[in-house]
């Protein structure tokens, strides 16, 4: 009996055990979720010039935050959803994503190394301190700090005298100057012209979060249930991993929200329909696969803008030398111009995206996306349209013939030509994107087969780019480039993220270029930066696909309601409910 | 019998060993690590992720990593999340009370709604009640708790608005109000009656069959034959046996009650012990999963030893030496 007993106890482990694992398999989905992907935009809502105070609206978010309510330790987008609310930056950004003054104006010296940035009068806390330059220094102090513990220190590291800082070398950091308490100077290492994008925006309350060590700010309970910010709402109560209430900040430097309360709640993305549809939530932010349902609903509104993400497949031309940090060269299958632009010429995307994005995303041949001001005109690039006969063409030109009679082509040397792609698992319509793909190179001769016969799933998938997996000749991949396009991360020739390990000594240039000092012209930077995309678009190291789109379902009652690329929290202090 | 316990817990000593060796290296097999999927070149810097690795220990030998982490645990300290950025054990206690809420409800549900189909079935056997019962019970096993969940949430909550759909308590209540009770009480009914409803099978069966089995026996017949009641043989003589083998289920529901259920919260957005699980799992949480499974396993060991205990307990024919 009692043998049986521990058998019994034994099975059970085991149950619990596969639980766990069964639950691993579910966690791809959510990890995908940044794929958003959509078509035409419209980024308006409805109007009102009369907006009426009062109301309360739910702003949906369908996973729970981590609750760190600080723009300087936040790292998860739902956090951000919140943070939005209740804090501003010193700059923001125009529908072109310009960069434009916001709580502080600046002016540039002439070495183009010290911003001197004059702080608007009269903004407050949600504790009724006012906004100062002190605010600023203390912000970058803390996350200079050798104990911080937020991941934001790469965007005060180009401040001067940072390092000597973080180091221990110096009580502060040369380079942030307080003049008066609405002035403070920055002055940088080098000249760059994205220094300002990059420069951290956000302040952090030196007085509320007094007597606080660095080490625990991020644990802290105001950082964490009572946080504080600028914003036009405050946080009125936190209840972990359900919902955030907030209310109206009454001296909101904009001027007085009309809502009085704005609450971010948690939900399943399993009801977001239904939950729509009963006026339960009035935004949120809406997955291309859940269109269907809630296109029909007539009490919702749907907004879209240009998302600055955009995917592409990769493909490979070596390998990363971790040690010494750069990539190397040493992988052929790619290295004709020919064969890559032939593998371009054989996808029919406009196609794709209506088969397997509901519409919702628009084709793409450069990696700037073409919501900002530096991305080319599309007059400019070449547009890569469906042509197999041409593909076909390009690859025998480049001397990939089919010499054994099996349908497929053969590499100049005669040796079988092979590409393995893959692609990460995720909602269904990535099997059949995938599925596409593979049959649009194999219809052109270009024999081709699904990297480990199965979509990989998200974690592993990126660990496999990480290690330059032999598996992964050809890969998909999305990259969404926030605020600042600078591409030397994502293809900088020794950059980690530059999975296919392309190296170009004229695009590296070009990068170089865009960043100087010459590149404070904006026309200047334009130029340089439709030149880099022209090289791109010509060289294809990998194959622009398209851009997505962002899609918000918003309730009707819900007015004055606009997005800009990114997000649809903006000027939520002009939002008002009609009812 | 204390005899008989600590000797069994002293044998749960090994067991938990091999239980945290395969606990470690299965997390750690997992691929990716909590920042794969964090790569965001417009918020990260692969700078960064380096050094949090380098920090959190993800760079050293695998044994290195195992010793650190059991270390911690031995001294009570179950590590940070990298989620939530707090100490794991501060998360698990402020979870648990949603979850053993949840799980205390259910399993009221459950059990009421068990010995009632069950003293039924188990009364009137091969009846068309019964094998109504039977069909019912064959049904809910059969349905996978996720659709249960959004039918639930679809008629109740959306056609006939009777319950709330998501959280656990209303928005903006203070906590020990009257208002904030009921609130939580209102949000805590449907996934409680979708969770108890569906689990009822097990019980039912088992308590069928033991009372059709013990209604043939010979104590029952001698009650007959004394002219006893038939409702106070089935309720009293029947059923006190019959409970004897239920106990062992007792044990399990223990794991239960703190394990939380992992789909139904995450439907319902009810943050318990289970839907943190979920996340922890899909965010590579290392401290925060493995210290769950852990918490499990150690339930479910404790839970088969006081479902033995129990046994010698409720039935003094059962010695435990």
């Amino acid at each position: 009996m009692m043998k049986k007993k521990s058998f019994l106890s034994l099975v059970s482990i085991l149950l619990v055990l596969s639980l766990f694992l069964a639950a691993c398999s579910g966690g791809s989905s959510s990890s995908s979720s940044s794929n958003k992907e959509g078509g035409d935009t419209k980024t308006e809502g409805a109007k009102t010039d009369k907006p009426k105070d009062g109301g309360t609206i739910t702003y949906g978010i369908d996973g729970a935050p981590e609750g760190v309510f600080d723009f300087s330790f936040y790292q998860g987008e739902y956090d951000a959803n919140v943070l939005q609310f209740i804090n501003e930056g010193l700059y923001d950004y125009d529908k072109e994503i310009k960069i434009q003054p916001n709580l502080a104006t600046w002016k540039i010296s002439d070495d183009k190394l010290t911003y001197t940035f004059k702080l608007k009068e009269g903004v407050k806390w949600h504790n009724g301190d006012e906004l100062t330059a002190d605010d600023f220094k203390y912000t970058y102090e803390t996350i200079a700090n050798k104990d911080y513990t937020g991941p934001r220190y790469a965007n005060v590291e180009i401040i001067k005298g940072a390092q000597e800082y973080h180091d221990g070398k110096a009580d502060s950091i040369a380079g942030v100057q307080v003049v008066d308490p609405h002035t403070f100077k920055v002055t940088f290492k080098d000249v760059r012209v994205n220094n300002l994008d990059t420069l951290w925006a956000y302040p952090m309350p030196k007085k509320y979060y007094e007597g606080i060590a660095v080490k625990d700010l991020q644990e802290s309970k105001k950082v964490r249930q009572e946080p504080i910010g600028v914003g036009p709402f405050k946080v009125k109560k936190v209840v972990s991993g359900e919902y955030v209430e907030l209310e109206r900040n009454d001296n909101y430097w904009q001027g007085k929200p009309h809502l009085d309360k704005v609450v971010v709640k948690v939900i399943d993305p399993s009801v977001a329909a239904g939950a729509l549809k009963k006026n339960e939530i009035d935004v949120l932010s809406v997955r291309p696969a859940d269109l269907g349902q809630i296109n029909k609903l007539d009490n919702i509104e749907l907004l879209e803008g240009k998302a600055s993400i955009y995917s592409y497949i990769g493909l490979r031309f070596g390998h990363r030398d971790k040690e010494k940090g750069i990539s190397v060269d040493d992988y052929d299958k790619f290295k004709d111009k020919k064969v890559r632009q032939a593998l371009m010429y054989a996808l029919n995307r406009p196609a794709m995206i209506k088969a397997f994005m509901n519409d919702k995303a628009t084709v793409s041949n450069t990696v700037i996306p073409s919501v900002f001001w530096l991305a080319a005109d599309s007059k400019d690039l070449n547009q890569y349209k469906y042509n197999p006969e041409k593909a076909k063409k390009l690859l025998a030109e480049a001397g990939y013939k089919d010499v054994n009679g099996d349908g497929f082509v053969e590499d100049p040397d005669g040796k079988p030509y092979k590409i393995s792609f893959g692609h990460y698992a995720g909602p269904a319509n990535f099997e059949g994107r995938a599925k596409a793909i593979i049959q649009a190179w194999n219809d052109i001769g270009v024999k081709t087969e699904l990297a480990s016969g199965s979509l990989i799933e998200f974690n592993l998938y990126n660990e496999m780019k990480e290690n330059d997996d032999k598996s992964l000749d050809a890969f998909f991949g999305s990259w969404g480039t926030g605020y600042d396009p600078d591409p030397s991360i994502t293809w900088g020739s020794n950059a980690e993220w530059n999975h296919g390990r392309w190296i170009n000594k004229e695009s590296d240039q070009l990068i170089k270029d865009s960043l100087s000092e010459k590149a404070f012209d904006d026309k200047y930077r334009k130029d340089v930066s439709v030149k880099w995309q022209k090289l791109f678009n010509e060289e294809l190291p990998a194959l622009p696909l398209w851009e997505n789109v962002n899609i918000y379902a918003v309730n009707k009652r819900l007015k004055n309601v606009t997005m800009d690329p990114d997000t649809i929290i903006l000027d939520s202090h002009k939002w008002s409910v009609t009812e | 019998m204390l005899q008989y316990s600590l000797r069994r817990i002293l044998g749960m000593i090994p067991m938990l060993i091999l239980i945290s060796f395969v606990v470690f290296s299965l997390a750690k097999m997992m691929p990716g690590d909590p920042f794969g999927g964090m790569i965001d070149p417009s918020k990260t810097d692969p700078k960064y992720i380096e050094e949090m690795r380098d920090k959190l220990g993800y760079n050293d030998p695998i044994y290195v990593q195992y010793w650190t982490w059991i270390k911690g645990v031995l001294q009570g300290d179950l590590g940070k999340s990298t989620t939530h950025k707090l100490p794991t054990l501060e998360i698990i206690k402020e979870r648990m009370p949603n979850t053993i809420f949840l799980a205390l409800t259910s399993l009221f549900i459950t059990y009421v709604f068990a010995f009632i189909l069950g003293m039924y079935a188990g009364k009137k056997p091969y009846t068309l009640g019964d094998n109504l019962i039977a069909g019912y019970n064959y049904f809910a096993l059969a349905v996978p708790s996720f659709i249960a969940g959004i039918v639930g949430i679809y008629f109740f909550s959306f056609q006939l608005d009777w319950f709330p759909f998501s959280g656990s308590v209303e928005v903006g209540l203070e906590k020990g109000t009257w208002a904030y009770i009921q609130s939580r009480i209102h949000h805590v009914i449907l996934p409680a009656l979708i969770l108890g409803l569906m689990s009822t099978a097990q019980y039912t069966q088992f308590l069928r069959n033991d009372i059709i089995e013990n209604s043939r026996k010979d104590f029952v017949r001698t009650a007959r034959a004394k002219g006893t009641k038939e409702s106070k043989i089935y309720n009293v003589h029947i059923l006190r046996n019959s409970m004897i083998p239920l106990i062992t289920f007792l044990g399990f529901d223990l794991v239960t009650v703190i394990g939380g259920a992992i789909i139904t919260e995450t439907i319902f957005t009810y943050p318990g012990i289970g839907m943190l699980f979920v996340e922890s799992v899909s965010t590579r949480d290392y401290s925060v999963m493995m210290s769950l499974t852990m918490l499990f396993s150690v339930l479910t060991l404790l839970g088969n030893l006081l479902a033995d205990v129990l046994y010698g307990v409720a039935d003094p024919r059962i010695r435990l030496d």
